[in-house]
């Protein structure tokens, strides 16, 4: 029903002109979803289209979480398309078909399914990161980006494949059937069930582990995260905001799927692995992010640094197989947090006029506060809540995180994460500084650039909307409702 | 007498799907890139329809036509944006691609 209200949704925005309807008709589906939510609640599993599908509360929210961060990536993409005076048509066409595709894949429950749903949005992607035709560096980051997701998605069938030729014949390839007369080789069920028969099968551990590469491409952990920093710097700013947010959380939505579904059997030979990648993540993000200048390419690779901490948590989810699904709801509550703190991030910088849309430097942020002090305080605050500085949500979803990992005694890869997040201050308050504290005195020779922040005082629309972000990421802080009621 | 079995089929697409592999990580040009990363998917797909031939189940054989689909539509992504960087930039070599970096 939802999923055919976004269909429509897009053959409606498609013929129109400006953003504005696609920003009010992206609302209304999101009021609609919520309400849909909270009044009937979906409580039984619904499987649809031959069990391709399957809907659950799980779903449901990650479902809602899509719909508002694509609300958003179209608030801040109409002013940014404004600006630079590009079509806007497309742009918010290919972003809601994209949040179509995330929604898809965060309910499939057949590979093949997952492998379509996960095109579409890695084809939406793909346009919309090249989206600025006229600059080379947006070109050279859609084609980069292209190249390593094409590989990243032959990673991920030659995964499905491996798998799907051992569920169609086991006895080919020294597996045995598991007891069950109806075949379906592709859906997850029954590729869980011959895990959990055959954990020792070779051909399965290669699949399990190529698929795992194709998702950790996806979400940017660490073995495969050479593309990040590229595509970030490159591409337009709402969509940085759409692959640092939507992509990335699909990507872990996936994976605790697919590690608490079909690889259960195979968790003794996961959680070394995802905990070696998971350390590597988190070290190679932060430390990497301290060497940058560039605002957009130290966002990615805090990014990276984040999608580590994001795996302990899915490891935590693996450690307490079963009914206990508190590691999932963390891994929620950090989610919704960081798109909370993302996009008021990335709401500020689209604000500031700069020539070169991709060189954001610290120094064109110095004295923020002083020139628009709601500006600063809403850059500050998305800051620190992505810092985990106390009084943000940041904060407390780092230590919900942190003593979920304790409580399933991952203690390497908590150690990790504790280094990590003081690492991680280091750079962010770098920016911080930059914003709130005036500039010394010594530096004032050159001062023929135009101010970037001088348009700031046109912005009502987005002013209301950020601050409301900051507002909310503040009030999760201290109250953390249906999330808090876990513990 | 000797047959065709599976595992001959698996020897032949992961060999395709590693010269494929190969193809990406080696090849300056970008035009050579994208034909790797067909490469890649047509080894996918010799696969599949010989474990679907051998299970005697259809899926694999469905498969592949999605695969196919899903690759055109890559490759004709691909080739646009590398029409478009190459009226800027005139060149499809990965080494002359280099705006973004520190």
């Amino acid at each position: 029903m939802i999923l055919g209200l976004e269909l429509f949704g897009m053959k409606d925005s498609s013929s129109g002109r400006t953003g504005v309807i696609a920003i009010f008709f992206q609302s209304v589906l999101f009021v609609g979803h919520l309400l849909d939510y909270l009044f009937w609640h979906h409580s039984a599993a619904l499987n649809f289209f031959s069990d391709m599908i399957s809907q659950g509360l799980q779903a449901e929210v990650m479902r809602s979480f899509f719909l508002l961060s694509s609300l958003l990536v179209s608030i801040i993409g109409h002013r940014y398309l404004c600006r630079k005076g590009l079509k806007s048509g497309e742009f918010h066409h290919l972003t809601m078909l994209a949040t179509a595709g995330l929604m898809l894949l965060c309910q499939s429950n057949h590979f093949l399914m997952l492998f379509v749903a996960l095109e579409t949005v890695a084809l939406c992607f793909y346009t919309l990161v090249a989206y600025n035709r006229d600059s080379a560096k947006s070109l050279e980051a859609g084609i980069k980006y292209l190249i390593f997701g094409a590989l990243s998605s032959a990673l991920l069938l030659f995964g499905i494949v491996l798998l799907y030729g051992v569920g169609a014949n086991p006895e080919a390839w020294g597996a045995s059937y598991p007891g069950h007369e109806f075949m379906d080789p592709l859906s997850f069920q029954y590729l869980g069930n011959l895990m959990s028969e055959n954990p020792d099968n070779l051909m399965l551990r290669a699949g399990v582990v190529l698929i795992l590469a194709g998702i950790a491409f996806k979400v940017g952990a660490a073995p495969f995260q050479i593309w990040v920093p590229d595509v970030y710097h490159g591409s337009p700013l709402p969509i940085t905001a759409f692959l640092g947010v939507s992509s990335k959380a699909a990507g872990f939505f996936v994976l605790l799927n697919l590690v608490n579904g079909p690889f259960e059997g195979m968790s003794e030979f996961l959680l070394p692995l995802l905990g070696f990648v998971a350390t590597f993540t988190i070290f190679f993000g932060n430390l990497a992010a301290c060497a940058q200048r560039n605002v957009k390419r130290m966002l990615g690779l805090s990014g990276v640094a984040h999608a580590g901490y994001l795996l302990v948590a899915v490891m935590a989810s693996m450690q307490f197989a079963g009914d206990d699904d508190r590691a999932i709801w963390v891994l929620f509550f950090y989610l919704f947090v960081y798109l909370l703190a993302s996009f008021c991030v990335f709401g500020v910088m689209g604000l500031a006029d700069l020539p070169d849309e991709n060189e954001h430097e610290f120094s064109h942020y110095e004295d923020l506060a002083k020139k628009s002090p709601w500006a600063g305080f809403v850059l500050v605050s998305g800051i620190a809540s992505l810092a985990g500085i106390p009084p943000f949500a940041g904060f407390i979803a780092k230590l919900l995180l942190i003593s979920v990992a304790y409580e399933a005694k991952l203690y390497l890869s908590l150690t990790a994460m504790v280094i990590g997040v003081v690492i991680s201050i280091y750079y962010y308050f770098g920016w911080m500084r930059a914003i709130a504290l005036p500039r010394p005195a010594s530096f004032e020779d050159v001062e023929d650039a135009p101010d970037p922040w001088a348009g700031l005082s046109k912005t009502g629309f987005m002013k209301v909307v950020l601050v409301l972000l900051t507002v909310a990421s503040i009030v999760l802080g201290f109250w953390q409702g249906p999330f808090g009621d876990v513990f | 007498m000797e047959t065709v079995t599976p595992h001959h089929f698996m020897v032949l697409s992961s060999l395709l799907f590693g010269i494929g592999f190969l193809g990406v990580v080696i090849r300056r040009n970008l035009l050579v890139l994208l034909m790797s990363l067909e490469l890649m998917l047509n080894g996918i797909n010799v696969a599949l329809v010989a474990f679907s031939r051998s299970g005697s189940n259809l899926d694999g054989s469905l498969f592949v036509f999605f695969i196919m689909t899903v690759a055109a539509a890559e490759v004709a992504v691909g080739l646009a944006l590398l029409v478009a960087l190459y009226k800027k930039r005139k060149s499809i070599f990965s080494e002359d691609i280099n705006l973004l970096g520190n």
